[in-house]
């Protein structure tokens, strides 16, 4: 560990980012290296405290030193949770608004999400994705859950233009075949999630 | 159709429909802090007439005998049918959003589980399992050993890690009936049928469980 340094500069860099990404509403990408300095800080951190509980075992009072790593042992450690935390709740959103598929955001193509993440987020939308799926079906039978609630429903059908395309889909009066450029008017519960998507845009 | 009766001088409650139950039960979620009780009764009977009339609707649709004025209706049908559901998915959406946000408490307070339904249920421990190992494979395992701990750093140096429900938030109540409130501070206030009333979220938790007062 560098003397130069505070205990805790950059973890407050790491919450930093978190800061940045609500207040742009992007997702920076998962800082790794940043992640890996702290925890090696921490295990710095950790040697030193140990070395000052060695050094003063048969003293009455720990000494002021070792309270003030505790503290940064502490802060660093609630800050790594915080970055991640933050990070998965912004993916958790982001899934949401995307209509509860995974594709959107883990296809290699489309968004260039997939890319700012970690391993580990990429797994754990994964389950989260799969736990979703179990809690939906329960409703199986009645209505579709992860369906959007910002608007509520208006009318039955709605006018929309294809803005890219997305193959046949079945739809309660047969089959359409959605090719870019061409407009239709279909069951809106057939097709928002086309909408939520981007495939589709109502006109 | 002689139309003399008079006003009673009390207006007789009307019972509410099951939809207007939810209605009020779905605003009461949206606005207090913490998971109200589960209405699992009034959500099932509701879900069984969603697929009640959905099955109804595609018989009618399918009958090439039906008139003109019969699409009509089953048009109108078929709108209301979209409408209900989507205050139910609101409803349980809601109910979900907050136990994501307490998974942690609730697994480990069973008073909160007796709240919410089994899926529910199952899906906060889902829920909780998955943030753990989540903290774990990125942060908690290549930790010293003594700091691995989730929760493991003392309360008086960093807040508990455990999110839970802020239950003296103020929210606005909308008293049904006459009732008195008892504040947590040992205040009593009365509200009048009709009135809305800023308190703690706490003071009315009980009054909203029990249909007297609704949130708005």
């Amino acid at each position: 560990m560098s003397d130069a340094r505070q205990y805790g500069e950059l973890a407050t860099q790491l919450v930093t980012e978190s800061r940045r990404s609500t207040q742009t509403d992007t997702l920076l990408k998962y800082n790794d290296s940043l992640v890996r300095s702290i925890i090696r800080e921490q295990r710095d951190l950790e040697k030193v405290a140990v070395a000052h509980v060695l050094a003063t075992a048969d003293a009455l009072t720990p000494p002021p030193a070792l309270m003030i790593i505790q503290t940064a042992i502490a802060r660093n450690k609630r800050c790594l949770l915080a970055y991640h935390n933050h990070r998965i709740s912004f993916l958790c959103t982001l899934y949401w608004s995307l209509g509860a598929s995974l594709p959107p955001l883990l296809s290699a193509e489309s968004t260039s999400i997939r890319a700012k993440l970690s391993p580990h987020e990429v797994d754990y939308l994964r389950s989260y994705h799969a736990s979703v799926m179990t809690f939906r079906s329960e409703f199986s039978h009645e209505l579709d859950i992860t369906a959007s609630i910002t608007q509520p429903p208006k009318d039955l059908h709605v006018l929309v233009h294809v803005v890219r395309d997305c193959g046949v889909i079945q739809t309660e009066s047969g089959s359409i075949d959605f090719r870019m450029g061409r407009r239709f008017m279909v069951r809106r519960s057939d097709i928002e999630h086309l909408i939520v998507q981007g495939y589709l845009e109502e006109v | 159709m002689p139309d003399v009766e008079k006003p009673p001088a009390e207006p007789p409650a009307d019972p509410e429909t099951p939809l207007e139950q939810l209605t009020r039960h779905w605003m009461n979620e949206r606005h207090a802090p913490d998971i109200l009780p589960a209405q699992d009764v009034l959500l099932s009977s509701l879900l069984d007439h969603i697929r009640r009339q959905s099955d109804t609707i595609q018989l009618l649709r399918g009958d090439p005998s039906s008139s003109e004025e019969e699409h009509i209706r089953i048009m109108l049908a078929q709108t209301e049918v979209e409408r209900v559901k989507f205050v139910v998915r609101s409803y349980v959406r809601t109910r979900l959003f907050k136990i994501e946000t307490y998974a942690r408490y609730i697994i480990a307070n069973e008073d909160v589980q007796t709240r919410i339904t089994a899926a529910e249920r199952a899906y906060a421990s889902r829920h909780a399992h998955l943030i753990d190992r989540h903290f774990y494979a990125s942060v908690l395992q290549s930790l010293p050993e003594s700091q691995a701990g989730l929760d493991d750093i003392p309360n008086f140096i960093m807040p508990r890690m455990i999110t839970e429900p802020e239950t003296t938030r103020a929210v606005f109540a909308h008293a049904l009936e006459d009732v008195t409130v008892r504040t947590p501070e040992g205040r009593t206030v009365d509200l009048k049928q009709g009135s809305l009333t800023l308190l703690s979220f706490a003071a009315v938790a009980n009054l909203i469980a029990s249909g007297q007062v609704e949130l708005v």
